[in-house]
C-alpha cells in the first residue's frame, strides 16, 4: 500500500488498511507533528491536509487516504502557510503547544479560501480544534494578523 | 378528466345518433378502451386510504433520526437522543461545510469509520434549507416531499428512483457505531414509496 506524503510516495506495505492515518504518520513514518487528542474527531490535535482541506487523520483509515495527497505540519508550505507562521510566532500564540499544529493546519486552510475572515468565520472554521491552555484569543488574533499580512 | 369525460359522452350520444350498429359498436369499444387506459394513467379516488396507509409508513422512515438529524434548518444534529452536533458546524455556502471546517474535514467520502466512530458516504452534506424537515407533521411532511420547488424538482416516479439509489439514503441502513439503523429493509420502504406515488401520493391533512 502507498500513501502520498508530504510530496512523495510512501511505503506501507504490511499496514492494516483499517489503521487510522494518524498512527500510520506517527508510528511508521516518524511524522510526529500531528499530534493525538481524541481519536474521535473531537479535538482537532490530529489535523492534517488531504486534497488540500483540513482532515482530521483519526478519522480517516489508511485504505481511504491511498490516492489523495496528505500534507502534515512538517511539511505544509506556500504564502498562506508563511503568514501564519509568522503571525504565530509574532503574536507569541503558542503555550504548550499540543494542540498547535491541528490549529494551524486548519488556519491555513481558512485563510486559503477566505482571505479575510470574520469573528463569525473564525469561529466556524476553529471550532473543531480545542486548547487546553486557552489560547483561543491569541490564536484569533494571528488569524487576524496573518489575513492583514496576505493581503 | 372532464374533457375526456365529455369526448366519451359526444362519442356514446353520435354512436346513438347515428344508429348504425358499426358505430354503436366502435362507440363502446373506444369508450371501454378509454376507460381502460384513464384507470392506469390517473390517480384513483378510491386508493386514497392505500395511498395515506403508504404514506404513514414511509413517514415513519423519513422522521427517523438517522434522516431527521441532518434534515434541520440551520444546524444537523447527533445521535439517537439527539443532541447539538459537535464540534459545532454550519451550513455554508453549498450545504457542505464553512472553510476550514467541511463535512469532509471529518466524515468520509467512502464508508463509515469505525475507529472513530464518525459516520461517512458519498457526497455526506447537510439538506438543502428547502429540505428541512424539523418540527413538520407526516402530513406537512408529505406536501413537503411532494413540491418540486422544494424537493429539488423532482416529479412523485422520480422520488422513487431518489430513495432506491441515494448514498445517503443507503446510508441510514448501515449508519455504523452505536447507531440505529432504520427498523425496515431498504426495499421494502422503496416499495412504499413506489406504492404511495402509484396509489395518487395522496398526503393527510
Amino acid at each position: 500500500m502507498k500513501l502520498n506524503v508530504n510530496g512523495r510516495e510512501r511505503d506501507l506495505t504490511g499496514v492494516p488498511e483499517h489503521m487510522p492515518l494518524l498512527w500510520a504518520l506517527r508510528d511508521k513514518l516518524d511524522l510526529t507533528g500531528t499530534k493525538f487528542g481524541c481519536g474521535r474527531a473531537q479535538c482537532g490535535a490530529c489535523t492534517v491536509h488531504i486534497n488540500g482541506e483540513a482532515a482530521r487523520s483519526c478519522s480517516v483509515s489508511v485504505r481511504d487516504a491511498v490516492g489523495k495527497r496528505i500534507v502534515t505540519i512538517e511539511a505544509v508550505s506556500g504564502r498562506v502557510a508563511d503568514a501564519v507562521r509568522s503571525a504565530w510566532q509574532k503574536l507569541d500564540v503558542v503555550q504548550c503547544g499540543y494542540c498547535q499544529s491541528g490549529q494551524i493546519m486548519t488556519a491555513i486552510t481558512l485563510l486559503s479560501s477566505n482571505k479575510k475572515p470574520s469573528d463569525t468565520d473564525i469561529d466556524a472554521a476553529m471550532d473543531g480544534n480545542i486548547c487546553r491552555c486557552g489560547t483561543y484569543v491569541r490564536i484569533r488574533k494571528a488569524i487576524h494578523e496573518a489575513a492583514k499580512s496576505l493581503a | 378528466m372532464a374533457a375526456f369525460q365529455a369526448k366519451i359522452y359526444e362519442l356514446f350520444r353520435s354512436a346513438a345518433a347515428g344508429k348504425s350498429p358499426f358505430w354503436i359498436g366502435a362507440g363502446v369499444a373506444g369508450a371501454a378502451f378509454a376507460v381502460a387506459v384513464l384507470s392506469i394513467v390517473l390517480p384513483r379516488g378510491g386508493d386514497r386510504e392505500a395511498s395515506l396507509g403508504a404514506w404513514d409508513r414511509v413517514a415513519s422512515v423519513l422522521q427517523h433520526r438517522r434522516c431527521l438529524n441532518c434534515h434541520q434548518s440551520n444546524e444537523p444534529l447527533q445521535g439517537d437522543n439527539p443532541r447539538r452536533h459537535t464540534p459545532r458546524v454550519v451550513r455554508g455556502h453549498d450545504n457542505q461545510g464553512a472553510p476550514g471546517m467541511r463535512c469532509s474535514s471529518c466524515h468520509g467520502e467512502q464508508r463509515n469509520n469505525e475507529a472513530s466512530r464518525v459516520p461517512g458516504a458519498a457526497h455526506w452534506k447537510f439538506a438543502p434549507r428547502s429540505m428541512s424537515w424539523a418540527g413538520l407533521s407526516a402530513g406537512a411532511l408529505c406536501r413537503t416531499i411532494k413540491d418540486p420547488a422544494k424537493n429539488g424538482g423532482r416529479s412523485p416516479r422520480a422520488l422513487v428512483k431518489h430513495v432506491e439509489d441515494d448514498s445517503l439514503i443507503h446510508w441510514a441502513w448501515a449508519p455504523g457505531g452505536e447507531r440505529k439503523p432504520i427498523p425496515i429493509p431498504h426495499y421494502v420502504f422503496v416499495e412504499f414509496v413506489d406504492e404511495w406515488v402509484r396509489t395518487g401520493a395522496h398526503c393527510p391533512d
